[in-house]
């Protein structure tokens, strides 16, 4: 294994414009993810059957693996003429779209559980205090129970993140031109292996280091209450 | 036992004159099988000073609960100064305004300052300012005399300093009631007194207090009348003095043998 520093210079400029592609499909996952997980997860906390469709939604989102959802998506929809001959298909035909809705479905799948379990975890005293100082059941979600859970999820959200940042390298087989799929096509062309999949690996590397110390940042501004001084 | 000339007026005859702040009449109430509440009947007069006391597992923390709907009872009904306790969302706002609650675990929002706490509800619940709300806030957070700790966590502060803060925090909202329930049971024995000053001091305001409490010190010195239950019953209930001196049911004697 070699590493060839002219190559690692020289294709720099794809790989940029690769990781370009790599944010242009993580930043709308992340948020879309959160959206639909919310929900999810309050209806997971609903008592007996209510909860059913929450506890579908997530095995099959955490059950199915990203890759084949891709394909479904990208592939498999346009085979149904609702999809191919309506408004969809400008949707559909775009594969950005495309990956922003399966990975997004994913990522909700497992935010979903996180934030459930969060929201389990807060003391339902702190609630009851809410009930009792004259708070609406909505305020006491918006203004107390998700600010509280998102404190105690920040480090599962933190590991779930860094898991997101590399997944969205399963867009390259929905033809988007990611840092992988960049690697893939500096190798194409120098018949190089190592070099454009290391020097991807370590831009993957500053980028999940990035997060985690923004991770820790705000673990120290939002959970400053934990630490006695 | 009290003080305040205007409010013992109020006081010396409990229930009588005065328009009732809460009244209880046939409440009962059930987890699955067991039968926690069983035939409450409990007036509390505007003004009046009530202990609830009683063994573990009696039911006096279900009653208090009731009343401000933390628990749904399963029969009978509860009026908060004239209104009617139902499950409707509106009722339940509208008891709850009237009403203060303070926690054996204090429940204090642990993310938030000792500051944020008690301007938490007057900002969104009565929507006050953000400026009025401190206003407030540092007003109640000084008689309760924790003032000197706005700025901290709950975490950062002892036990009777946090339960003298929710104490505060319920306050600021200027509830004509106030329900405690064990207030000091999970405090050190130097808090509990720290925390029962201030209700002392609260009871000189002419508030209504339900307090369900193992302070007999406190019940005696401070209370208007002792309600005793057992079995989830009230067993008995007098004004504060005959209540310890001259128990009329043998269980409530065994009680106060034990406890004194």
């Amino acid at each position: 294994m070699h590493f060839d520093m002219q190559v690692a210079w020289d294709s720099l400029p794809k790989l940029l414009a690769g990781l370009g592609n790599t944010f242009t499909v993580l930043v709308p996952v992340l948020i879309l993810g959160l959206l639909f997980a919310i929900p999810v997860a309050l209806g997971r906390l609903k008592p007996g059957a209510r909860s059913l469709p929450a506890t579908i939604y997530v095995s099959v989102f955490r059950g199915v693996p990203s890759l084949v959802l891709l394909y479904l998506i990208y592939s498999g929809l346009p085979q149904f003429p609702i999809v191919r001959d309506t408004f969809l298909w400008t949707f559909f035909s775009n594969p950005y779209f495309c990956a922003w809705l399966g990975l997004a479905l994913t990522h909700s799948g497992f935010m979903a559980e996180i934030i459930r379990g969060a929201l389990a975890a807060i003391p339902p005293g702190t609630i009851e205090a809410a009930q009792t100082l004259g708070l609406t059941p909505r305020q006491i979600l918006f203004r107390l129970r998700l600010p509280m859970a998102a404190r105690y999820a920040l480090k599962a959200y933190q590991n779930e993140l860094l898991i997101m940042v590399k997944s969205t390298s399963a867009v390259s087989a929905i033809t988007i031109i990611d840092l992988t799929a960049a690697a893939n096509t500096v190798f194409d062309y120098t018949y190089d292996p190592f070099t454009p999949l290391l020097t991807a690996a370590a831009i993957y590397w500053c980028i999940t280091n990035a997060i985690r110390l923004g991770c820790s940042a705000a673990d120290r501004k939002f959970n400053r209450h934990l630490v006695r001084q | 036992m009290n003080a305040n000339p205007t409010f013992a007026a109020a006081s010396a005859q409990p229930g009588t004159t005065a328009p009732a702040a809460i009244s209880i009449t046939g409440l009962n109430k059930h987890y699955g099988a067991f039968h926690v509440l069983r035939d409450i009947n409990l007036q509390v007069a505007s003004g009046e000073i009530v202990v609830l006391c009683g063994p573990s597992g009696s039911g006096k923390s279900t009653l208090i609960r009731c009343i401000n709907h933390l628990e749904q009872h399963t029969s009978g009904q509860i009026h908060v100064n004239g209104t009617l306790l139902t499950s409707r969302a509106e009722d339940v706002a509208s008891v709850r305004r009237q009403l203060g609650m303070v926690f054996q675990s204090f429940n204090l929002f642990p993310h938030m300052t000792v500051l944020d706490n008690c301007t938490f509800a007057l900002r969104l619940a009565l929507k006050m300012s953000a400026k009025e709300a401190e206003c407030t806030a540092r007003e109640y957070l000084e008689k309760v005399r924790v003032i000197e700790q706005a700025a901290k966590f709950p975490t950062q502060l002892s036990g009777g300093q946090q339960q003298r803060v929710a104490i505060a925090r319920a306050l600021c909202l200027q509830p004509r009631i106030m329900l405690f329930d064990e207030p000091t049971s999970a405090l050190d024995p130097e808090s509990v007194g720290s925390v029962l000053r201030i209700m002392e001091d609260l009871a000189q305001t002419g508030i209504t207090m339900i307090c369900v409490t193992h302070e007999m010190g406190f019940a005696r010195r401070v209370a208007d009348r002792c309600v005793f239950m057992e079995g989830g019953q009230i067993i008995e209930e007098a004004l504060a003095e005959t209540f310890f001196t001259a128990p009329a049911s043998d269980r409530l004697k065994n009680f106060i043998d034990q406890v004194l």
